[in-house]
């Protein structure tokens, strides 16, 4: 319908002090959908998923946070961080709801899908599966790996687990023998990992590698390289589409299907840690060294939640409400 | 040239005086219970949220109490100061004191901030 080409305008959300690290969206609410960020400046923020508005703040970590993740419903929010710790929080209230104790440094946390088990994984190379309904036992731990795991998420069901970690290995757990039941090796340490459970796709980055597998047989299924280093990439729910961000500040979107890159988008003011697409895929947002967070359209030029679809004619009403925002962002 | 995308306005940022989580947006009240109990709700539950009221009563009545005192502050690192406390903030993440003595001199106005306060002690 938009017959003239637009420009991407990125919506950028202030708050954080220092570097976005990791940032994850939960399902579709009746309250719309939800948006974490993890900082190193050791105070996640909730955001409404479509605006970026700010919500709240969770406050209670001591260090860094490395990690932070929603349940399905938004209702819980947990995060990993450098003190130590991973903590369970009320998403509505923002209250701390649980801290739980770790020998080191916390990088991952993941929900099961009915919320009631919490996946954490961290520097001391051991994953642990921790019951929410019985904080106080001991959580079940999954050895094997031997260096810090990075990222550490439930799959098929919940009853299995994969973990990537610095020891260069993805390795997939049974999560009732914790056995590896498979391990996948690189050359160069995983950067990043996303899950998708519709049609099992894992996608994983390393290096200037965006490669899709088969999330059982941990089969490779493609891979494409870009043109700089990787640090995130997440594969669009109607998989059309990938994302990648990474070394070079710019965010690439490509073709799933053609591995064809189509854009380029510049924006960040430093290198991209972490991007994922929205639940509806209308929009990605993006994590960065430079301490904000950048929401993209998908469709460009399409009207959905801030972005508004402004006809030719439209332009150069005087009474019009849009706001044009300048090529050149000026940041506070 | 292309021209760019309209937005109707920016993402909204934190408050700066707040933790946000706002109890009169829609989500917060449909998704948490307002303090009248109903008569489903235990005795053990108001026996509870009763002496949550009265402890959170009695922070509160502290704070006034200490308000204009000298008060002594031990903080994490072993670090131990002398203030007069003046008030803290609604969410009660800093605390507004004169006076401060530390190690480098007296500093005249200050901010304290919570999270690195573990107690506090005055003469009544």
């Amino acid at each position: 319908m938009v017959s003239m080409a637009m420009r991407q305008t990125p919506l950028t959300c202030s708050g954080h002090t220092r570097p976005v690290v990791d940032l994850a969206f939960s399902g579709i609410t009746p309250y719309g959908y939800f948006l974490i960020s993890a900082c190193k400046d050791g105070k996640p923020m909730l955001r409404q998923g479509d605006t970026g508005d700010w919500i709240g703040t969770f406050l209670g970590h001591k260090g860094a946070v490395w990690g932070a993740t929603l349940n399905k419903e938004a209702t819980k929010a947990a995060t990993a961080a450098a003190d130590f710790t991973a903590k369970v929080w009320d998403a509505v209230t923002g209250d701390e709801v649980l801290t739980l104790a770790h020998k080191h440094i916390v990088k991952s946390v993941n929900f099961t899908e009915d919320s009631n088990y919490l996946l954490t994984g961290g520097n001391d190379k051991v994953l642990r599966i921790y019951d929410l309904g019985k904080p106080e036992a001991e959580p079940q731990e999954i050895a094997g790996h031997t260096s810090a795991i990075k990222k550490a998420l439930w799959c098929n069901n919940d009853q299995q687990i994969l973990s990537a970690a610095d020891d260069k290995t993805i390795r997939l757990w049974d999560k009732n023998t914790k056995e590896a039941v498979k391990t996948l090796s690189f050359d160069a340490s995983v950067s990043s990992m996303e899950y998708i459970p519709d049609g099992e796709i894992l996608v994983i980055t390393y290096g200037r590698t965006v490669a899709f597998h088969n999330a059982q047989s941990l089969d490779l299924i493609k891979s494409v390289d870009a043109p700089a280093s990787i640090h995130s990439a997440s594969l669009h729910p109607e998989k059309d589409f990938f994302v990648a961000g990474g070394d070079d500040f710019k965010l690439y979107k490509y073709d799933y299907t053609t591995k064809e890159e189509l854009e380029s988008y510049k924006g960040h003011f430093g290198p991209v840690h972490c991007v994922r697409f929205s639940p509806d895929g209308e929009l990605y947002a993006s994590g960065s060294e430079d301490g904000t967070l950048r929401l993209w359209q998908t469709a460009v030029g399409k009207t959905y939640g801030l972005w508004k679809c402004v006809l030719p004619e439209e332009l150069s009403l005087e009474n019009s409400e849009a706001l044009y925002c300048p090529p050149a962002e000026i940041k506070a | 040239m292309k021209t760019p995308v309209s937005v109707l306005r920016l993402p909204r940022g934190p408050d700066p005086n707040s933790r946000g989580f706002d109890p009169s947006s829609p989500r917060f009240l449909a998704l948490c219970p307002t303090s009248v109990p109903s008569s489903s709700s235990s005795s053990s539950d108001e026996e509870e949220q009763r002496l949550r009221a009265e402890l959170r009563e009695r922070f509160l009545r502290t704070l006034l109490l200490m308000t204009g005192k000298r008060v002594r502050f031990d903080m994490h690192e072993h670090v131990r100061v002398h203030a007069r406390f003046g008030a803290s903030d609604i969410d009660v993440l800093n605390l507004q004191v004169s006076d401060l003595e530390t190690p480098l001199g007296v500093q005249r106005e200050a901010l304290l901030r919570c999270q690195d306060v573990i107690a506090c002690s005055f003469e009544v």
